[in-house]
């Protein structure tokens, strides 16, 4: 960073107009008697973007707002983010060089992907359970943990599509197993504060299902070979690829863009999935009861058990974490804890999206992959860069939980 | 005997047995250090059970206010030095006829380049862990204070992803600042007490253990001292009217978002002091403090104790911090080597489980109960209700 301050002024003044901006405008607009429902999101970004300029006549004028005034601001800061970024570090890899920044938001793309089915079952859990499972990044360790028990030492030569299947029905039965034991309870009644303890019940599952694996596995990373060799091709012709070049390994598009073929398995994968899970909740009896209860229990009068939605619910949920897991032990290498990451980054993202929002959670997963890759691809001394990914979700997180709790696409609350 | 003479008798006894026991261990320096280290649990699983299971604010930051207080006083310790001479390089505050050397974080160490500039017999000082200690609570209660804020619009799932955000962030720049905090090889402090203990004729080496016993001691009793008059005051009627239904309480008249942010502060407060105290008893403070399984296991003494239980929330922790500590040693059945260090996390985020499905009020809570009689009326109101209705 030669001239940092640029960044840090440019950040100060984001900051510091927007909580003016958010703070002020909804007590101006309820002054005046008019609509605050948007006031403090719209003053905010308002405030960030354009700072004494923007909110002056915003608060001379005070127009009706709706979400324009909180779209059109927000690209503005982002335009301010990104230009005091490239003033303060001109030489930067993500300011100088064009194909490296689009292949970090690709990958960010088809990682996201993945992280969004993750979230789908946490959304999906929250929708119709009604609960943030805290042990949501666990069943995404144990189902990579499955994939690479069955396929590499039990059964050697197993082919991968049986070990997904495998770790499929077994974060499946351990979701729905502990529903039954520990979540029914709640429905009964005799749970004096249900909300705090489905927190730290799960929280307590999420402690004993990482130790567990711990105990009976040990800390030394897993690693499984990649599931699908790419036939080696170009477009237009094997000897001039300038559209396409796909090996074993890497998939190159226009000699700029290149995934590594793992993750775009992966995200293939992902992607038949959520088409699989949209046609059980919109076309199968069972799915639409799911999405009955999640509108209200009282779906019981039509013959609807909600208990055992519930269940089958919490079970799904679960599944498609090992889904995910198992979709993404072939390019990560895996340990006990990556649960740990994989649960605050599932929270970020049906935070962003929207409690209970599936579209929400798809979307939420595709930023939070994007705003990673760029985070560690652009930010200066790569040590410091890698060590502070989980913290750009974070981030993410904190601002949605302040400015718009309820995320992109929730239910208001 | 009446139930209060009970309870100002076992609250006596088991203060003097505390405070008697070391004489008796001090040559057994490692149950010293187990007692402290359960000490230091202790603290922390009572505070969060004052927030958590009185106020219902369940936050798993906990241990990120901790180590605030643990880092502010390593860095004040790191930083700040006291010199009889200005070094005219170092940011220098005049005290008299002292100077306050505060020493940059980047580049060279001004205080080391500094040197040619002082008088030969310049004494340099580090401040007194004491000072830091002061330092790490406040900082403390000034994060609490803006959590506390921040979160005030956040009920149940919503605050417990924030505080585990906010103290998964604390805990990534305490790793990522290298320069500042050491990152993951940790922060080294100095010894509470580097020149030893004198007292009464009696020495003591900075390593010995009775003088860290006696000041985790006290900062256990007076922090129980403190929540214990608070939440039989009218505090504790306000933030228990806050747990259980926020908007009536607002309507009876209880300032609910001065109440929240207090406790927030005051909770925070006490988990910084004590990881100030436990920083400097350990000698180094590295950022795996805030690793979810620290809260996890605080959360698991908590519960375990007795989540609206101050008191069994501690004796929970230190029983459990015991129990870790004798778990310990691995063992081998036939040919299979069970690895305890693991296993016994294991057994007891299973034992958390089941006493929050099975024992909502904790395990050691109603064993306090029963024997002070203290539920007695209760337990006879609701037999009559149930005789009547």
């Amino acid at each position: 960073m030669e001239h940092a301050y640029y960044f840090w002024w440019a950040l100060l003044w984001i900051i510091g107009w927007g909580a003016v901006g958010g703070i002020v405008t909804p007590r101006i607009y309820s002054k005046k008697d008019l609509d605050v429902s948007q006031a403090a999101l719209a003053g905010t970004a308002i405030g960030a973007a354009g700072g004494p300029f923007a909110l002056a006549p915003l608060w001379y004028l005070t127009p009706r707002l709706n979400w324009k005034w909180v779209v059109v601001p927000g690209v503005v800061i982002l335009a301010i983010f990104a230009a005091s970024f490239a003033a303060a570090d001109p030489n930067n890899l993500c300011v100088t060089n064009g194909p490296f920044v689009a292949t970090q938001v690709t990958n960010g793309l088809i990682v996201g992907i993945i992280y969004g089915l993750m979230a789908l079952g946490l959304t999906l859990i929250f929708s119709i359970v009604g609960i943030v499972s805290f042990a949501h990044g666990e069943f995404y360790m144990i189902g990579g943990m499955a994939v690479y028990y069955f396929t590499v030492v039990w059964f050697p030569g197993m082919s991968p599509f049986w070990g997904i299947l495998l770790a499929a029905a077994l974060t499946f039965a351990l979701g729905a197993a502990f529903e039954l034991l520990f979540l029914r309870v709640m429905n009964t009644g005799k749970v004096e504060r249900p909300d705090e303890y489905a927190i730290l019940v799960t929280f307590g599952l999420s402690f004993f299902l990482q130790y567990f694996t711990l105990a009976l596995v040990g800390a030394n990373p897993k690693k499984v070979q990649r599931f699908l060799d790419f036939p080696a091709f170009g477009l237009p012709s094997a000897n001039h690829p300038t559209v396409l070049k796909v090996t074993s390994s890497t998939v190159n598009l226009f000699n700029t863009i290149s995934i590594s073929s793992p993750r775009l398995t992966a995200a293939l994968m992902s992607l038949v999935l959520l088409g699989l899970l949209l046609w059980f909740l919109q076309k199968t009896w069972l799915g639409k009861a799911l999405r009955a209860v999640s509108q209200d229990r009282a779906a019981a009068v039509t013959g609807i058990n909600p208990d055992t939605m519930n269940t089958l619910a919490f079970g799904i949920g679960t599944m498609l974490a090992g889904l995910a897991g198992a979709a993404l032990v072939q390019v990560f290498s895996w340990v006990p804890w990556v649960g740990t990451l994989a649960s605050a980054r599932g929270f970020v993202i049906i935070v962003l999206g929207g409690m209970g929002s599936l579209p929400g959670a798809f979307i939420g997963g595709l930023i939070v992959g994007v705003v990673e890759a760029l985070g560690a691809g652009c930010v200066p001394d790569p040590q410091r860069a890698a060590a502070y990914i989980p913290a750009y979700g974070m981030v993410i997180l904190t601002l949605v939980l302040l400015l718009k709790p309820t995320g992109l696409f929730g239910r208001e609350l | 005997m009446s139930q209060s003479k009970w309870i100002w008798g076992l609250t006596i006894g088991g203060t003097l047995l505390l405070v008697l026991a070391p004489l008796k261990l001090q040559s057994q320096p490692y149950i010293m250090h187990i007692a402290i280290v359960a000490f230091f649990y202790a603290i922390l699983a009572s505070s969060w059970s004052l927030l958590a299971g009185y106020a219902g604010q369940f936050s798993f930051g906990h241990m990120a206010f901790m180590a605030i207080g643990a880092y502010s006083t390593g860095l004040y310790g790191k930083f700040v030095r006291l010199t009889t001479a200005p070094t005219h390089i170092c940011k220098e505050i005049p005290l008299g006829k002292y100077w306050l050397v505060i020493m940059n974080i980047y580049g060279n160490n001004c205080l080391e380049a500094g040197k040619a500039n002082m008088p030969v017999g310049t004494l340099i000082y580090r401040l007194p862990a004491f000072q830091g200690i002061i330092l790490g609570a406040l900082m403390g209660g000034l994060f609490g204070l803006l959590v506390g804020v921040l979160v005030l619009r956040l009920r149940a799932a919503y605050l417990a992803l924030f505080t585990i955000g906010f103290s998964e962030i604390v805990r990534v720049a305490l790793n990522a600042e290298i320069k500042v905090t050491d990152g993951p090889n940790g922060l080294e402090l100095a010894p509470l007490f580097p020149r030893g203990v004198h007292i009464l004729g009696y020495s003591f080496a900075p390593t010995d253990k009775l003088p860290p016993y006696y000041v985790m001691l006290l900062l256990f009793l007076l922090s129980m001292g403190i929540m214990h008059w608070l939440s039989i005051s009218r505090f504790g009627l306000f933030i228990r009217s806050i747990r259980e239904d926020e908007e009536a309480a607002a309507a009876l008249g209880v300032h609910i978002i001065r109440y929240k942010v207090l406790v927030f502060v005051i909770t925070s407060m006490i988990a910084a002091a004590a990881g100030a105290v436990e920083a400097h008893y350990i000698g180094v403070i590295t950022p795996n403090i805030l690793l979810i399984l620290q809260m996890s296991l605080v959360i698991a003494m908590a519960v375990i104790g007795g989540l609206e239980s101050l008191l069994g929330a501690a004796i929970g922790a230190i029983i459990i911090e015991f129990a870790l500590e004798f778990l310990r040693t691995s063992f081998t059945i036939g040919s299979v080597t069970v690895d305890m260090t693991t296993w016994r996390l294991v057994f007891f985020g299973l034992l958390l489980m089941i006493t929050l499905r099975f024992w909502t009020s904790g395990l050691i809570h109603p064993l306090i109960q029963r024997v002070t009689r203290a539920g007695v009326a209760e337990e006879t109101v609701a037999k009559r209700k149930a005789a009547e209705g």
